[in-house]
């Protein structure tokens, strides 16, 4: 009680004079850094708009609205008098589309080669070394223009009009075209409204997580076989099955067709090779950054555990499957969670092999004469809410592995 | 007794292929797999590397590779600073083993000696390097790349003698280091130019060196000894001023650099440029003070979140304009921006790494003595922070090195930009495209590969010394 | 101590930097500053002041365009454009040699241009309206009249647009090239796929691994790149006879400086007046007839007519750098085009060559 009041006191009898008082010196501190920062940021802004009245660029976003008056390559389907904010929409699907399927790619090809850095196998071990010293220290950008030319330009494909078709069996549907401009596979074409079947496959996926970790604490707590893959995969199999019907059924098979002048490849899922060599490139490129990140996570899970795992005579297999990978996993997450990241930034290097998506044609569009501080602005929102978002879903996964592991 | 095993050595290599080939049935059918499709996509490559690659687009044009439009005439400014880069280094590079040999001397530890052709085996990328490129300089029949031999000659002989800085007894140590900061600030102002107002680096180097390193440690008074220092190191930095008053002779600026040059060159000076204000951009971001520590963080995030070209093409299109009114800013010197702001942004998040990374005691065995906050952080902190950090450093100049790569699209004519302009000629319109490129992909590969391997050697040793 | 030397490295190296751009960007900034008085408010001998203060002529240039601006093996522009960046120099300077190029990319020119970056853009660049009205940029007297063309190999036989229905056509991203084509084709319905490609040398080898059908870019462009694919021995090329577009091309400067304009217009034209009064690099300084328009034109007297040019300026022009038909000469028929029967002949021969009299 007695020192309680009588601290303040005593305090106060010391205070030091306030130019050495630390309150008074954090507030004046942050208050000074605030305003010179903010000072900074609005002079330059301040140049900015009164420089672009001066040569009378347009400094308002009315852009979007106007005609874009160039064609998309490969998106024959746009017309090119509509606005430019269709455009920037297209742009964003494809560099949507170049980052899933190369993390897809960066996924799979890390993991092999960065397990093959360990292998017995000597030739297996020396290939995934030589693949990760080879595609680690050469620019993305060069590794682009190398894929689009060595795959394409320069590889075994045939021509347009000499397109190899692979037919299905024992009918005319063609399941595969390849040439050297654009590869098609069967997909899927709606024939009427897909928002049934899509509301219907989400509660379906819904279900099947439920289901996931219904089966995950049943195991837990009684120990017998949870089979939740397979509680899994049925119950979204299902959904799919009802969806399709109860919606009256929207989908079809699209198969790929060759059009009659062989310039055309209708239907289907169509690749081109922009987004070929954008995705693989980067795939590549990056799975040699994961395949070292994985190989230090396999590595820096401790003996013992590979050491227990054998004595307890689980396979090789086995090992990794169950005790090495999910702990190394845990340890491998975050810095994967960055090449991620690298990757869906990277494919703004597309341009260089005249892939669509939002840098390249946002480029295209200011060259032009569209401003160009408002249309990189958008650029760089699109990528930070790429960014931004996928960090912190991340983040929430990372943060809920640890937590288990304790 | 005539009938004995097999000698050992045939044996024990027939086991090697047995244990590292053939170890169980699935590991078997993988080598049988794979060897044939190695050995083929190996001849192909090779076929095309000395059969059917057609050089000349690489051979004719090796000097546009090297220094693209830098003035011809003035190309001695980058042979003499070759020379006295590897002056710089190899002063650096003794010093640095002549101080591990102390501590190592110090803590009684033997002595690991390097040797030339270990440092030559480390970097064999580059050696492999410099000789396709001095292969290349033979059969170029233009001629017009001066003495190529002379030039990797010399600069080897020259960084041999700098090395012997080893031998100094430890009291030189740090003139070793100042040697070196000199050659490089010299290196750099031999094609920059060594104008009146070229003084400022080099003042401050040995304004700083003879403030921390004066001998007027008998004197009692603080004050004193703060006021003689600071004598003494303006004295100095006035003598500099003065003297880059005399010479006052202009060089070329990096607005005129280009190709191989620029590559290594603008990477360098971002890295350096950006460091400082990483390390502010770290120190803020975990400081305790809220508005700092969120713009900082925000700053971050903003710059890590978007992709360095986005950035690139704002410095192209907008920099210029944020500048008052009639402010210049060549291509150049804007990339040379925004890629220090991108990179500061990046070391920031490494050093953050390593400061976070250093135990708390630190700091409180510092409290415990007393230190105010400022020292603790520059006494402490900081150097055992720094230090743990420099591999990723490292790692972060390789990636800076590789996305320089992306200066060709905004029109810079860097190493990978120089393609443009040759089969722009008449004698490569449409020949010898793959090749340039892979060249290119070569002459990138080998100094990423070499600085990466030397990268993780000093993790391995900071590992070693923890 | 150790991490103080560090530190002191660290800056010290950060401050050589500084100082070593500094010097330009000191001078730069002046020559800006100077540039500006005029620039802004449409005064006279803003920009042409600066540029005779500073000595020399940035000038802004394409590094990859065969016959108009291409980078030898010794790391020397030159072209029909870069000429004519030359042909600047010696006019408003009397030294051909005092110029320095600044390699651009089509998308960032005008920004070049804005900014200040660069005095003039000699960048194969099409007068459109917009560009004139929306970049800030003043078209000059036209050095090269060209036109957009169409190449497919021989062999498919085509010769009109409409057989190139639905096929991949190579063009180049940034340029009026990419603007037309998807005019011209959407305005006959013709359905196409356009493959974009940053710079040639990655168009030239998809278009003749067959990755496109159709090649569409500059006439000019086109030829060169036909006679570079056949002289390798490569497939017949057929360029079609239909040119869809006009493209004017010639030197720009920025909006607000007509003296700057008219001492360039004035340097360039010079060249075609110099080739219609017969004049060339070797006997323009032993001129000894009575014309007394090619006297005035020789600066007789110190005639000056007050473009703010030295009254020898085309003297200078043509000797250093040569006439109309000399600079043609030396880039043009190398790619492929000649003089004869195109619209680039002097109108007294039926071209478009026609400049103001000089007197």
């Amino acid at each position: 009680m007695t020192t309680e009041t009588q601290e303040p006191q005593g305090s106060e009898a010391a205070r030091p004079p306030f130019y050495r008082d630390v309150r008074v010196i954090r507030v004046v501190g942050q208050l000074v850094a605030v305003i010179v920062v903010f000072g900074i940021a609005y002079w330059l802004v301040n140049n900015l708009i009164s420089n672009m009245n001066r040569l009378g660029i347009s400094t308002s976003f009315d852009f979007l609205f106007g005609p874009t008056n160039t064609a998309i390559p490969y998106h024959e389907e746009f017309a090119i008098r509509s606005p430019v904010w269709q455009m920037s929409l297209v742009g964003i699907k494809n560099t949507f589309l170049a980052a899933i399927f190369g993390v897809i790619l960066a996924s799979v090809v890390g993991l092999i080669v960065g397990v093959s850095r360990l292998s017995d196998n000597w030739l297996v071990a020396r290939l995934a070394t030589f693949y990760v010293e080879f595609f680690r220290n050469i620019p993305p950008l060069v590794l682009i223009i190398f894929f689009g030319f060595a795959v394409f330009t320069f590889g075994p494909f045939p021509i347009f009009s000499e397109s190899w078709e692979l037919k299905l069996p024992g009918s005319d549907d063609t399941l595969l075209i390849i040439n050297n401009d654009r590869w098609g596979v069967p997909g899927f074409t709606a024939t009427g409204s897909l928002v049934l079947f899509w509301v219907i496959l989400a509660a379906g996926i819904v279900i099947a997580a439920y289901m996931w970790r219904r089966r995950t604490k049943h195991f837990e707590q009684t120990g017998q076989p949870h089979h939740r893959v397979l509680w899994f995969t049925g119950v979204v199999v299902a959904s799919l099955v009802v969806a399709y019907i109860a919606s009256g059924q929207p989908l079809d098979v699209s198969w790929p067709v060759i059009s009659e002048n062989r310039r055309r490849v209708d239907g289907g899922f169509i690749a081109n090779w922009g987004w070929i060599s954008v995705t693989f490139a980067l795939g590549l490129y990056t799975a040699s950054h994961l395949a070292e990140i994985i190989r230090g996570s396999i590595l820096a899970v401790h003996q013992g555990q590979s050491e227990a795992a054998n004595a307890v005579a689980l396979s090789a297999f086995q090992r990794y499957r169950f005790v090495v990978l999910p702990q190394a996993m845990r340890i491998a997450l975050p810095p994967t969670i960055n090449q991620y990241l690298n990757l869906v930034k990277n494919t703004s290097l597309g341009t260089a092999v005249g892939y669509a998506e939002i840098t390249a044609l946002t480029k295209t569009s200011v060259g032009n004469g569209r401003p160009a501080f408002q249309s990189f602005i958008i650029v760089m929102a699109v990528y930070l809410v790429f960014s931004l978002s996928i960090s912190l879903t991340l983040n929430v996964v990372n943060r809920r592995l640890q937590l288990e592991s304790r | 007794m005539t009938t004995t095993a097999p000698a050992p050595p045939q044996q024990s290599s027939l086991d090697w292929v047995k244990k590292n080939l053939f170890r169980n049935w699935w590991s078997g059918l993988i080598t049988v797999v794979l060897l044939p499709l190695t050995l083929y996509v190996a001849y192909r490559a090779l076929r095309f590397l000395f059969v059917t690659g057609q050089w000349d687009a690489v051979r004719v044009n090796l000097t546009l590779f090297m220094q693209g439009t830098f003035p011809r005439d003035e190309q001695w400014r980058l042979i003499t600073q070759i020379m006295i880069f590897a002056l710089a280094f190899g002063i650096g590079l003794g010093t640095n083993s002549a101080a591990s040999r102390d501590r190592a001397e110090d803590a009684g530890l033997v002595v690991e000696r390097g040797s030339v052709a270990g440092t030559l085996a480390r970097m064999w990328s580059l050696v492999a390097f410099i000789a396709l490129l001095l292969f290349f300089a033979t059969t170029d029949d233009v001629g017009n790349f001066i003495n190529p031999f002379l030039v990797v000659g010399g600069s080897m002989v020259i960084a041999g003698a700098g090395y012997q800085a080893r031998r100094l007894p430890r009291r030189f140590r740090n003139v070793g280091w100042l040697l070196t900061m000199t050659f490089l600030v010299i290196g750099f102002q031999t094609v920059s130019g060594f104008d009146a107002g070229g003084w400022v680096p080099l003042g401050i180097v040995y304004g700083i060196s003879v403030y921390s390193i004066a001998p007027v440690d008998r004197f009692d008074a603080t004050w004193l000894r703060i006021a003689l220092r600071l004598v003494g190191a303006g004295v100095v930095v006035l003598g500099i001023r003065a003297i880059y008053a005399v010479v006052d002779t202009p060089g070329i600026g990096w607005d005129e650099w280009s190709g191989l040059h620029l590559t290594l060159m603008v990477s360098a000076i971002a890295i350096v440029l950006a460091f400082p204000l990483g390390l502010l951009l770290a120190l803020a971001r975990r400081s305790t003070l809220p508005a700092l520590r969120m713009m900082a963080t925000a700053y971050i995030e903003v710059i890590r979140g978007v992709p360095l070209i986005t950035l690139l093409f704002m410095g192209q299109f907008i920099l210029g304009f944020m500048m008052p009114a009639g402010t210049l800013l060549s291509a150049i010197t804007r990339a040379i921006a925004v890629m220090t702001f991108f990179s500061a942004a990046y070391i920031a998040e490494i050093v953050r790494g390593g400061l976070q990374a250093l135990p708390k005691g630190q700091t409180e065995a510092g409290q415990a003595m007393g230190m105010a906050p400022p020292p603790i952080m520059r006494r402490i902190i900081l150097p055992q922070a720094l230090t743990a950090v420099i591999p990723a450093m490292v790692g972060q100049f390789i990636s800076l090195f590789k996305d320089s790569s992306l200066l060709s699209i905004i029109a810079v004519l860097e190493f990978l930009g120089v393609r443009k302009i040759i089969h722009a000629q008449e004698a490569f319109r449409g020949v010898g495209i793959a090749e340039t490129l892979v060249f290119v992909a070569i002459g990138y590969w080998a100094f990423a590969f070499a600085m990466s391997r030397e990268s993780q050697r000093l993790e391995r040793r900071l590992r070693v010394t923890r | 101590m150790k991490i103080t030397k560090l530190l002191a490295a660290f800056v010290a190296l950060m401050l050589i930097l500084a100082a070593c751009s500094s010097d330009d960007d000191a001078a730069a900034t002046t020559e800006a500053v100077a540039g500006e008085d005029g620039g802004g408010d449409g005064d006279t001998g803003g920009k042409l002041a600066a540029v005779i203060a500073a000595d020399k002529i940035v000038c802004g240039v394409n590094d990859g365009l065969p016959g108009f601006g291409v980078v030898d093996d010794a790391g020397v522009y030159n072209g029909f454009d870069i000429d004519f960046c030359r042909v600047v120099a010696a006019g408003v300077l009397g030294d051909a040699d005092k110029v320095e190029y600044k390699p651009l990319t089509a998308d960032v020119r005008f920004t070049a241009l804005q900014s200040g970056d660069i005095d003039l853009l000699i960048r194969n660049t099409t007068w459109t309206a917009t560009r004139d009205g929306q970049e800030g940029a003043t078209f000059l007297f036209t050095v090269f009249y060209d036109g957009q063309g169409m190449m497919v190999p021989a062999s498919t036989g085509f010769t009109t647009l409409e057989d190139l229905a639905d096929a991949n056509i190579c063009v180049l991203s940034g340029t009026t090239t990419e603007l037309n084509l998807a005019a011209v084709f959407g305005a006959r319905g013709i359905p196409f796929n356009s493959v974009v490609f940053e710079d040639n040398a990655q168009l030239n080898p998809a278009y003749q691994e067959g990755q496109c059908e159709g090649w569409t870019s500059d006439a000019s462009q086109l030829a060169a790149f036909k006679s570079a694919i056949e002289g390798e021995g490569g497939e017949d090329q057929f360029i079609m006879a239909e040119i869809i577009s006009k493209e004017p091309l010639g030197p720009v400067v920025s909006d607000g400086d007509t003296e700057w304009a008219q001492a360039v217009e004035w340097s360039v034209m010079a060249t075609v007046q110099a080739w219609e009064f017969g004049l060339d690099s070797g006997n323009i300084g032993s001129y000894a007839g009575d014309n007394p328009n090619i006297l005035n034109f020789i600066g007789t007297d110190n005639f000056n007519p007050g473009l703010g040019l030295p009254s020898d300026f085309a003297v200078q022009v043509v000797t250093q750098v040569g006439n109309y038909k000399e600079i043609f000469d030396r880039h043009i028929p190398a790619i492929g085009l000649s003089l004869e029967g195109g619209p680039n002949n002097i109108w007294t021969e039926g071209g478009l060559m026609y400049v103001p009299p000089y007197r």
